[in-house]
């Protein structure tokens, strides 16, 4: 049995860099991006968390500090970041095939059965070639367990001299300590914002504390979570990289929230996630899907629980993870409630078939699948509009609440997945 | 025996064609400009300014950034907030590398 040892490869400040790819000329500007439904930050550059924007932040509260200091705004563009992040998990595929897509813009690797000789080294490269060949800036942490990688791709985000990459593996005891001594325990993957406190009042402050406090104790604490946790911050991993082995019929992904949440950017990062974790599975099935839910609920313990799912109908079957995520996100937009309390959400595919030809291709100015989609889409609005009278059904771009246009407005163009939405590029004479 | 068909031409009936199956060879342009598809990006030409080197408006650029660019490569960098398609051995102090153009795409009809 060969030693566990995992990578963690975090994009920077993802949706952010995605926009700099196509415009360098931000590159040194602070840049935001805000979420389609409510117009909050979910990604921010170093320059803007430096004017101390918070995630989350909603862009009308912000305007002000926006305007004085030159802050550059981009409505959320998920096919783009969709297609980035599908490059991203295909490179990192031709690393090695054992990876686990855990979000729009994390992959963990296996890399215990990998031949690498120096695995600082190692880092550095994947680091640079992701750099060169995506324009996308990621931090790696290596370790022998999931959650210590986690630590340790934020440590080499954190501390610059490390260059991006950070092995907490082949490290002594010692040096580990002190260096997860600087992560403070609410950091610690899987802690939330209700146990940190929990924790603190214990006396434990940072993750060097928590991986020193006795098995039995995190158990009594925090139950069979708090044991694994202290393990995997020794080194010693629990938490194994989860793969689909066998053709699934159905793949769904979906978590609890921290804590109950109405904040639609925060149900729309979490629904991006899951569709892009899915779409990956899809992928490595060799499937497309015709169907994708999105389901959402209140806390099932808590009085007036409330449930709400919306499914899209796909016309032509797709396993675009950019497709897959503007979609989820258009579906929670229709059943968006503002006074509920969201406590789970998930997103599911299912009716599933083969899979043809993917990618965008050079020889389909007008892509057949996606034509063929849109005309169906757009049969079916019109039969509705038909039926129900005109303007029953339209798209939200076309939506006449004036609120929603500016927003669609600062969109960037989706540069690699429409032929007419491609970057211009000029002679130079 | 094949018999001749009105044409006087002979053809073999009932042997199957071995090219109906798709995932037979099929000669692919997709795969034949586009060989690291992660690091391929397309771009479109803005302006007639090449017109002298039959390089139109609306001609289509594949960008691999994988690639080193050698001497005689065009490459795309950027002044700015613009792209600029140049020779490599042009390319202006002032402007980033981006990457390099493996082909552009001219159609006659579309």
């Amino acid at each position: 049995m060969k030693q566990p040892l995992f990578a963690l490869v975090d994009c920077n400040n993802f949706f952010v860099s995605c926009e700099r790819l196509f415009r360098p000329e931000l590159n040194t500007t602070p840049v935001v991006v805000l979420s389609s439904n409510d117009g909050c930050a979910i990604s921010r550059s170093n320059e803007a968390k430096a004017l101390g924007i918070p995630m989350g932040a909603p862009a009308f509260k912000y305007r002000q500090l926006f305007q004085d200091n030159g802050v550059v705004s981009f409505s959320a563009n998920f096919e783009l970041y969709g297609d980035i992040s599908r490059r991203l998990t295909q490179i990192l595929t031709s690393v090695t095939p054992r990876i686990e897509v855990y979000s729009v813009d994390e992959c963990f690797l296996d890399l215990s059965r990998l031949a690498i000789k120096d695995h600082l080294e190692w880092g550095r490269n994947l680091r640079a070639r992701i750099l060169k060949e995506l324009g996308i800036p990621v931090s790696i942490g290596i370790a022998g367990s999931k959650t210590l990688s986690k630590i340790a791709t934020e440590i080499g985000k954190q501390e610059l001299h490390r260059g991006g990459v950070c092995d907490l593996y082949h490290m002594s005891i010692k040096d580990r300590r002190d260096t997860i001594a600087k992560v403070k325990v609410r950091n610690i993957w899987g802690i939330g914002r209700r146990l940190a406190p929990q924790l603190q009042a214990e006396g434990i402050t940072n993750a060097a504390e928590m991986a020193g406090l006795r098995p039995a104790r995190a158990r009594q604490l925090m139950g069979v979570h708090g044991e694994q946790m202290v393990y995997e911050l020794n080194g010693t991993s629990c938490i194994p990289l989860e793969r689909q082995h066998k053709l699934q019929k159905m793949i769904s992904r979906g978590r609890t929230f921290g804590e109950d949440t109405n904040q639609p950017h925060v149900v729309e990062a979490a629904l991006a996630s899951f569709a892009t974790q899915s779409a990956f599975r899809l992928r490595q099935s060799g499937q497309l899907t015709k169907r994708l839910q999105v389901w959402l609920s209140t806390d099932r313990h808590k009085p007036g629980h409330r449930q709400w799912s919306r499914e899209v109908l796909f016309g032509t079957p797709t396993a675009d993870t950019g497709q897959l995520i503007t979609s989820a996100v258009q579906a929670f937009a229709e059943i968006y409630d503002k006074s509920a309390a969201y406590h789970r959400a998930s997103v599911t595919l299912f009716d599933f078939s083969p899979a043809g030809q993917l990618q965008t291709d050079l020889l389909g100015e007008v892509d057949p699948t996606l034509h063929g989609q849109k005309t169906e889409r757009l049969r079916a609005v019109d039969g509705l509009n038909k039926r129900y009278g005109k303007n029953t059904v339209h798209y939200a771009a076309q939506d006449l609440a004036d609120a929603w246009e500016p927003r669609k407005m600062l969109r960037s163009p989706r540069y690699t997945t429409n032929w007419d939405e491609l970057p211009l590029i000029r002679p130079f004479k | 025996m094949p018999e001749p068909n009105d044409d006087g031409v002979a053809i073999h009936a009932g042997f199957p064609n071995p090219a109906s199956d798709r995932d037979l060879a099929e000669v692919d342009l997709h795969r034949l400009l586009v060989k690291q598809p992660t690091s391929t990006f397309f771009m479109k030409i803005d302006g007639n300014d090449w017109e002298d080197r039959s390089i139109f408006d609306g001609d289509i650029v594949v960008i691999d950034r994988s690639l080193d660019p050698r001497k005689k490569d065009l490459v795309v960098a950027t002044k700015d907030d613009t792209f600029l398609i140049t020779p490599f051995s042009k390319l202006p102090t002032d402007c980033v590398l981006w990457g390099t153009v493996t082909a552009v795409i001219h159609r006659y009809r579309t």
